[in-house]
This record gives C-alpha cells, sequence and structure tokens, in this order.
C-alpha cells in the first residue's frame, strides 16, 4: 500500500493512466480511502484526465479549433514563404 | 543501400506548407505560447527543420502531424528560452506552502481542496468546452502556466522541466499545483452556466 507522499510523488511524476495497472490499483484505492489526501489527490488524477481529454480532442477534433486560434499575419507568410524557398533550392 | 519505400501518404513539398500548413501551427504554438512573435519564430524553425529532416519522412502519417511534432520541440526551447530571460524567483506564498507541514508529510497542498462547481466530466464531449479549457490555460500566469504547459501539455518529464526552470522537483509540484488551481477558477467562472442542462 502506498502512502500519502508515495501518492502524491508518483502523481507528480507521471499521468496515473499511464502506470502499470496493478501499481496503478493501489494508488486508486489509497486515494479512494484516505482520508488526508484523498480529496486533493482526487482533483490531481481528475486534472490529467482532463489535460489528456484535451490533447486527444486536439488531435481528433482539430477543427473545433480552426476557428478561435489566430492566424498567421499575411506578411509573415510572405516572409517564410521566401525563407523556405531559398533553403528548398 | 535499400531504396527508400514509398510514402504512404502524398508529400507536400516544402514550397505549399505555409499556405497548407503555417495557419494550423501557428494556430497551435499560440496555443503553447501566447506570444505571437514567440508563434511566428517557432513556425519558420519547424519548416526549417522540416526540410533538413524531409529525407527522414517515411510518410507513414500526413506530414501535417510530423511537422507538429517537430514543432512540439520547437515550443519546449522556445518556453525554455523564455524562462532563461524571466527567471523564475520562488514567491513568499509558495515557499509557505514549501515549509508547511501538509506539504512536507503528504505533498499536498491541501486535505480539503474546494470541489469543483461543476462536473467538467460532463462535457468533455463538446468542442466548445475545449476551446474555453485553451483560452483557460493561456490566461494563466507564469511561470505556474510555463510549468503546466511544459510538464503536462508537451510531456517532459519532471527532471527536463526542472532543469529548463532551475527550479527543484517540490517546486514545480507547487507550480503545477498553482496552475491546477487557476485553471480551474478560470473554468468555473468561463463555463459554468453554460453547461446546466
Amino acid at each position: 500500500m502506498f502512502t500519502c507522499k508515495q501518492v502524491s510523488n508518483a502523481l507528480s511524476k507521471e499521468d496515473y493512466e499511464k502506470m502499470p495497472p496493478v501499481r496503478r490499483f493501489f494508488l486508486r484505492l489509497h486515494v479512494k480511502l484516505c482520508v488526508f489526501c484523498g480529496k486533493y489527490n482526487r482533483q490531481v488524477m481528475d486534472s490529467q484526465d482532463m489535460c489528456r481529454c484535451y490533447k486527444k480532442h486536439e488531435i481528433t477534433n482539430e477543427e473545433t479549433f480552426v476557428h478561435y486560434r489566430p492566424q498567421m499575419e499575411p506578411l509573415k507568410k510572405d516572409q517564410l514563404k521566401e525563407l523556405i524557398a531559398s533553403q528548398s533550392k | 543501400m535499400p531504396d527508400k519505400p514509398e510514402p504512404k501518404v502524398p508529400v507536400t513539398p516544402p514550397e505549399q506548407w505555409v499556405d497548407q500548413y503555417g495557419d494550423y501551427l501557428y494556430g497551435f504554438a499560440m496555443s503553447r505560447l501566447r506570444n505571437p512573435d514567440a508563434a511566428n519564430d517557432c513556425v519558420q524553425d519547424t519548416f526549417l527543420a522540416g526540410i533538413k529532416a524531409l529525407e527522414r519522412f517515411d510518410g507513414s502519417r500526413d506530414i501535417k502531424f510530423w511537422l507538429r511534432g517537430i514543432m512540439r520541440n520547437k515550443i519546449v526551447d522556445q518556453i525554455r528560452k523564455s524562462i532563461k530571460e524571466n527567471k523564475v524567483d520562488i514567491e513568499a506564498e509558495d515557499e509557505a506552502l514549501l515549509e508547511s507541514f501538509w506539504f512536507k508529510y503528504s505533498g499536498i497542498a491541501t486535505t480539503n481542496p474546494d470541489p469543483w462547481q461543476f462536473n467538467p466530466r460532463k462535457s468533455y464531449d463538446n468542442g466548445e468546452f475545449w476551446v474555453v479549457f485553451e483560452k483557460c490555460i493561456a490566461q494563466g500566469k507564469d511561470p505556474a502556466r510555463e510549468a503546466f504547459v511544459l510538464r503536462v501539455l508537451e510531456d517532459q518529464t519532471t527532471e527536463e522541466v526542472c532543469k529548463a526552470m532551475d527550479i527543484t522537483p517540490n517546486y514545480l509540484w507547487v507550480l503545477l499545483h498553482r496552475a491546477r488551481e487557476q485553471l480551474k477558477i478560470l473554468l468555473e467562472s468561463s463555463w459554468t452556466g453554460k453547461d446546466v442542462k
């Protein structure tokens, strides 16, 4: 069984979903039962879930962001095109 | 030497990269860097590195995603550069947290964090939520935001982030705690109410 400090250390170093199954099981068990670190580390795990979903959404649903994200200025694009043309000759 | 296998996807010539992928990569860089000059540099460095490495492109995936892979490294480089220019100092509040009993004993900032005002999981299928999420990350304060981008969004290891930011692993944990706190507050104020059904 983990101690609170070990759970926090583990969560600070890696996404709990990427942990080996047995380690993940005991970590989740600790977080579920612990009256000291349970609430806090549950939120850390929720945050990891959220960021994982965001990164997945970013790849699979890129059209979501197309209209919101800023675009390159035309002048910068022209300068870059010239640079690329000179580099790829 | 064996011949290079035919790429499975068509390879866009570099002369067309700016028109085809410029906006996409710039938007991606802005979502991490929020600085137009740094984002422009990042796109430029990505394309130049892409031209140099084009021979090694195996064509197994769209070149856009290959370029984005290169860009991830450039984003990390840009953040490192920004951190070098603005050295990270520990704030008094963070120092107190690092010295607190709960942090030393269990590695947590508090035993009783405020609960979420809404259930974010219910919004994961809603594209608009992720746009708001991205805006909230961009509104975060540095250096917590930079630590969050490097560690969480760009999957750098704790050691790599600590080296780049010249901080201890404990302080990185505090910065990530601050970033999560900021994100929660911003999401609650930006999203709560939109999702009420």
